[in-house]
């Protein structure tokens, strides 16, 4: 197994990748934000927007299992925000 | 001068809209006011959910393949030749042979690929049943070959068509090894990205103790970042690796080549559609249905026949000036092998969210027999029975 190698400076501010999933049903937010965690690079923000309510504990144990940060959990009218920092990816051998 | 209605793609979705638009406008096709045309890149059509039979029940091939032609009907004007570049401002496309066509409105119904390319040596690595007869034969003859060890089929990427259809393969596959005296020496696991074996939680519930009984291991949160054939691993992007004797894995879809090539996709080439009125973003009078759209509901055939009755209806309505919108629920409807001869059904909409729905033999009596209707089914003379069986599936709303 390759571990991913990561130094991020706290005080590092990334501009957050949107991922904007309101109005679509599950499996739609957590296949917009794996499609976009494809894209990322470690340290990469990916903010998740979304209406359907399976998004939260869907991320919330994705981040958990597979090592990369919950940074933010907020609820907004209508949509929760869920801000993922991107901590772990496996590197192509 | 005749108005031209063009529809692009003759699989489940634009074979029906040209059929449904024949019917709708056939007096006025005859009086030369309107013409139909279907311009297609393919001379046959295949019934993809038979892809499974083949790859995992050794289904001959040609029951589930047709020539299009014979499918259409023969007040369309009909093209069989690939479409290179799509101009919706122009309103003109580009085939292959350098012909070029106009159209008043256009329906662009041009499916969905797999892309094992997209990820590193699966196209070497893997079997796959979403992409041809051949393909699917081949998974057929290797499992007659196939005495032992780790077979692992799943998901490679997201999106793809057919949400059930890695359950369903797992489920077949397994039936197949009992069948044959083979399971005890096979051990089979499931790969998934998502964080249950189906991803939306009421149907994984029904499908997890199916799971567990019949001994199958599953990976979940497994997105697939590479493969190495020689090693026999797959390596996930959460840094997991899992090895592997046979592989089946369902690759990652993006929309079809002419997509991409005429700028009308997003990164993936899924054409960005309002999910009601099915009308391509920025235009009144281009429309996408089925597989090729980014709209947010599952890739079946259920869902491109229903929208091709959605986008036709509105194409009528802005023609003949009825001064109507039609309105594309969002339902979805798709059967779910479970193995043992049962299944269930995956049914929700933009309201309603995915129901629990058990598996019954029943259930599986109704998928089979919608192999037999299919063929009939994109003549659009069935929709009689189908619009009962479905219920609502579009709203109406008045323009004025
Ligand atoms: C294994 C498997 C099992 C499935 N099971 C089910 C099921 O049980 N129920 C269900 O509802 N759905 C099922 N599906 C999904 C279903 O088959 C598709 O979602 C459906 O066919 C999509 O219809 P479509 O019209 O959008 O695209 P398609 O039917 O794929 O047709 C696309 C058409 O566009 C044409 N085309 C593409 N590019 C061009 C071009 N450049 N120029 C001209 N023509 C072009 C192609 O030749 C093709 O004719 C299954 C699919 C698979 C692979």
């Amino acid at each position: 197994m390759m571990e991913a190698q990561t130094i991020i400076k706290p005080e590092t501010i990334v501009k957050p990748t949107i991922i904007d999933s309101r109005g679509t049903m599950c499996p739609g937010p957590i296949t917009d934000l794996f499609r976009a965690y494809r894209n990322s690079n470690l340290g990469d923000v990916l903010e998740l927007w979304a209406t359907d309510p399976a998004a939260k504990s869907d991320v919330q144990t994705w981040a958990k299992r597979s090592g990369n940060e919950l940074v933010s959990i907020n609820d907004e009218k209508g949509y929760v925000r869920i801000q993922v920092r991107i901590l772990r990816k496996g590197v192509s051998r | 001068m005749a108005v031209k209605v063009l529809v692009i793609g003759g699989g489940t979705g634009g074979t029906l809209a040209a059929n449904l638009l024949a019917k709708e406008f056939a007096v006025e096709i005859a009086d030369n006011d309107i013409q139909v045309a279907l311009v297609t890149g393919s001379k046959f059509h295949v019934f993809q959910p038979g892809l499974l039979e083949v790859a995992f029940e050794g289904k001959a091939p040609d029951t589930i393949v047709r020539e299009e032609r014979p499918l259409v009907n023969r007040k369309v004007a009909y093209t069989e030749e690939r479409v290179e570049r799509i101009d919706l401002r122009k309103q003109e496309v580009l085939l292959a042979s350098g012909q070029s066509l106009d159209y008043d409105y256009v329906i662009i119904a041009t499916g969905s690929v797999p892309n094992p390319d997209s990820i590193p040596r699966l196209r070497e690595a893997s079997l796959n049943f979403h992409t041809s007869t051949d393909e699917s034969l081949r998974i057929w003859h290797t499992l007659k070959q196939f005495e032992k060890g780790r077979v692992v089929v799943g998901i490679a990427g997201v999106p793809h068509k057919c949400p059930p259809s890695p359950n369903e393969a797992t489920f077949l596959l397994d039936d197949y090894l009992r069948k044959t005296g083979k399971r005890e020496h096979v051990s089979l696991t499931f790969l998934t990205p998502y964080p249950r074996p189906y991803p939306a939680e009421p149907l994984s519930k029904v499908v997890e103790p199916l799971l567990e009984k019949r001994g199958i291991e599953v990976v979940t949160f497994f997105n697939l970042e590479s493969v190495d054939p020689r090693k026999k691993e797959l390596y996930s992007l959460e840094g997991d690796t899992i090895g592997y004797d046979l592989l089946i894995m369902v690759p990652p879809h993006q929309g079809a080549d002419v997509i991409v090539k005429s700028g009308l996709g997003d990164r993936d080439g899924w054409i960005p559609t309002d999910k009601q009125t099915l009308r391509i973003n920025g235009y009144e009078n281009a429309y996408a249905i089925g597989d090729c759209t980014n709209i947010p509901v599952s890739k079946t055939g259920v869902t491109a026949h229903l929208e091709a009755k959605v986008a036709v209806n509105n194409i009528v309505s802005s023609i003949k000036e009825l001064g109507k919108l039609h309105k594309y629920t969002g339902r979805i409807n798709c059967p779910f092998e479970v193995g043992s001869g049962k299944a269930a059904f995956v049914v929700g909409s933009y309201e309603m969210p995915v129901k629990q729905i058990e598996p019954t033999r029943m259930r599986q009596l109704m998928k089979k027999g919608f192999e037999r209707v299919y063929w009939r089914s994109l003549s659009g003379s069935l929709d009689w029975l189908l619009d009962r069986y479905f219920g609502e599936t579009d709203t109406t709303e008045n323009m004025s």
